[in-house]
């Protein structure tokens, strides 16, 4: 199969019959074979029956029907751990991407890229509570991952599946798949989107996911360097106490050769950050191990997206932003 | 095999079961009273007691109702290994797709039984609720134990039971096949269920009209019990987010460490206060490195969450298709 389209719903009965017609309308002009999984993530509403109903008539409609609401990342990792195409593309439930972008996204996949990102150049939403701390966290991302994209946010995305199906996918990490996969050096592109006012149902975000937001920013960052040589990372930090360390016991115990008083609390306070040098020198170790039990695998990485060219050395593009207008 | 099993009953016969001829005689009296109860409900089932451990009272009266009942099916371990592994063994070797659990002391009323596979009906998991613990027992400290315990429960977990000492549960076997159960987890399926998207329902049911017995639960019990209430309500808040519990808990700590140390150099910088002779620096620099080790503790769970991901699934589908 060419092609998955993964779209979590939740609480969107109105936009599924919508929704259902737009995407296989965008792809009929292809000569893909395609599927398109519908991943109801526990909704309290028909979304469900509604979703059944159209698979009865179409069998490359798949429906996953979460039994309760696990949040957005979860569901799109359900579908593209259930889907079988070469590409995944993955999107919103609620129409606000325009799923005529589709094809788009694809071309540019076959172009040779891994990761196509969707920008929503003109965003129909609210300027105070959505645009702006949506700049200002994809400002932030970018500064922190070192993946200088415009908007994490979107969720119209594009992958090639064998890289998008080893990045792993947990709490709410749907936001930062592109970071994430930049382990992997991955070849990125990111491309101007549409984007529609919402016409059905409620936002389901607020303001409160920034404090989450920040949190996962910064494990995906410490994760991200640390994860092939946590010994190494966690010596390094071990060095600033252990250098603290070492001058306090020295001012402490140094007044004894001159027949003076050691200072208890000062040589106190050495030994505690030295224990502190130590248990992080022993938390690497422990980390070490965690990753070598662990299914993740370093070498996977890299040779998810690297080519062997005729003399057979490695080569492999630099991760870039390219931006292309859609053409309409 | 003629007729396929509908009902599976895990009677744990465990640790808190002494092994006397009265015991025994107690037991198989149970069996009994649950066969009744069992008959009611109309569907074809099969009762499993697990014999915890070497209990050759137990395990003869048990084989003797054998004999004569062929529905009755006893499996005994080598070693005492408590009731969550109990009710898994029973659960492995059982094809019913309801599980019920009994207790293997007189708890409930055997008409309970088809209460509970009753209240299954819109659910997938039944909880049995004892009559008297609605009311409250005539032993008022006993009360007071039990409210706190469920109490607790409550404020860590969010979710509102008021017996999980009953052992009597009906749930679909789906529960048992997408939950691990181990430690004393079991008192806490109904949470662990629902965590997993289950829906559970308390069923108020009669009390067994034998004499309750006099000891009921020790301090002992109840300490242990807490201790199960923080680890599941961790496995169940946190389990994909250790940074956040971790985090949180070395923020505080490391700041208030920081916030003490800084003060502590100011003034020896600001103010000539000799540092040497002050235990606030030791004090404080206690919390900073506490602060900096819980963190890095949840760096590390971090890691495993990472590393384990895609084996880890977080979520549970319920239906696919095509």
């Amino acid at each position: 199969m060419d092609l998955s389209v993964v779209v979590p719903i939740f609480n969107e009965e109105e936009s599924v019959p919508l929704l259902y017609r737009a995407i296989t309308e965008s792809i009929a002009t292809s000569s893909m074979t395609y599927e398109l999984i519908l991943v109801d993530d526990g909704s309290s509403d028909n979304s469900y029956a509604v979703a059944a109903q159209l698979a009865a008539q179409d069998s490359r409609l798949k429906v996953i029907k979460f039994r309760r609401n696990y949040g957005q990342t979860p569901a799109m990792a359900a579908g593209i751990d259930n889907s079988s195409g070469q590409i995944i593309v993955t999107m919103d439930g609620d129409l606000q991407n325009d799923p005529r972008d589709i094809p788009i996204l694809i071309d540019k996949i076959h172009e040779g890229y891994d990761i196509v990102v969707g920008w929503r150049f003109n965003r129909q939403d609210k300027l105070f509570s959505r645009k702006i701390p949506s700049k200002i966290a994809n400002w932030l991302i970018g500064k922190v991952t070192g993946v200088p994209i415009k908007d994490n946010g979107c969720s119209l995305k594009a992958f090639r599946a064998d890289v998008i199906k080893k990045v792993p996918l947990y709490n709410e990490m749907h936001r930062f798949i592109p970071a994430m996969a930049s382990i992997a050096g991955p070849r990125l592109a990111e491309i101007r989107v549409r984007h529609h006012a919402r016409e059905f149902g409620e936002s389901k975000y607020g303001l409160s996911r920034v404090y989450k937001v920040l949190l996962d920013l910064m494990t995906i960052k410490m994760i991200a360097s640390f994860a092939t040589k946590p010994l190494v990372w966690f010596s390094l930090l071990a060095l600033l106490p252990l250098v603290t360390s070492t001058i306090l016991m020295s001012t402490a115990i140094l007044p004894v050769f001159l027949d003076e008083d050691m200072s208890i609390p000062i040589a106190g306070t050495g030994l505690i950050f030295f224990t502190l040098a130590l248990f992080l020198i022993v938390g690497g170790a422990i980390a070490e191990l965690i990753v070598r039990t662990g299914t993740f695998n370093a070498a996977d990485y890299p040779l998810m997206t690297s080519t062997l060219d005729e003399v057979g050395q490695e080569t492999k593009t630099e991760t870039q932003a390219n931006i292309q207008e859609p053409n309409d | 095999m003629t007729n396929r099993i509908e009902l599976s009953v895990i009677v744990p016969v465990t640790y808190g079961q002494q092994d006397s001829t009265a015991a025994a005689t107690e037991v198989a009296a149970l069996a009994k009273d649950y066969l009744a109860g069992l008959d009611s409900v109309g569907k074809s089932f099969e009762i499993l007691f697990i014999v915890d451990g070497d209990k050759p009272e137990t395990f003869d009266a048990l084989s003797q109702l054998a004999l004569t009942e062929q529905r009755i099916r006893i499996l005994k371990f080598a070693k005492a290994f408590g009731d969550a592994t109990a009710i898994v063994a029973g659960f492995r070797n059982s094809s019913g797709e309801i599980i019920l659990t009994l207790p293997a002391s007189p708890q409930v009323s055997s008409q309970a039984i088809p209460d509970l596979v009753a209240g299954l009906e819109n659910t997938d998991m039944a909880v049995a609720c004892r009559s008297d613990r609605v009311s409250g027992t005539s032993d008022r400290s006993k009360n007071w134990r039990r409210r706190g315990f469920h109490w607790l429960v409550r404020i860590l977990s969010g979710e509102r039971y008021s017996d999980l000492g009953c052992a009597a549960r009906a749930f679909s076997r789906k529960i048992l096949e997408e939950i691990p159960l181990y430690g004393a987890h079991h008192i806490f399926l109904p949470l662990l269920a629902a965590k997993q998207g289950f829906r559970v329902t308390e069923v108020v049911v009669k009390v067994h009209d034998s004499k309750p017995k006099s000891g009921g639960y020790n301090a002992k019990f109840y300490l242990q019990r807490i201790l199960d209430i923080f680890t599941v309500v961790f496995l169940v808040r946190f389990t994909k987010k250790p940074i956040r519990f971790f985090g949180m808990i070395g923020s505080v700590t490391f700041i208030f460490g920081m916030t003490v140390l800084s003060y502590v150099i100011f003034q020896r910088l600001f103010f000539g206060t000799p540092l040497a002779d002050r235990p606030a620096l030791l004090v404080s620099s206690l919390f900073t490195v506490l602060g900096l080790q819980v963190f890095a503790l949840g760096l590390l769970g971090e890691l495993i969450i990472f590393t384990h991901a895609k084996d880890l699934k977080e979520y549970t589908i319920e239906k696919v298709i095509n």
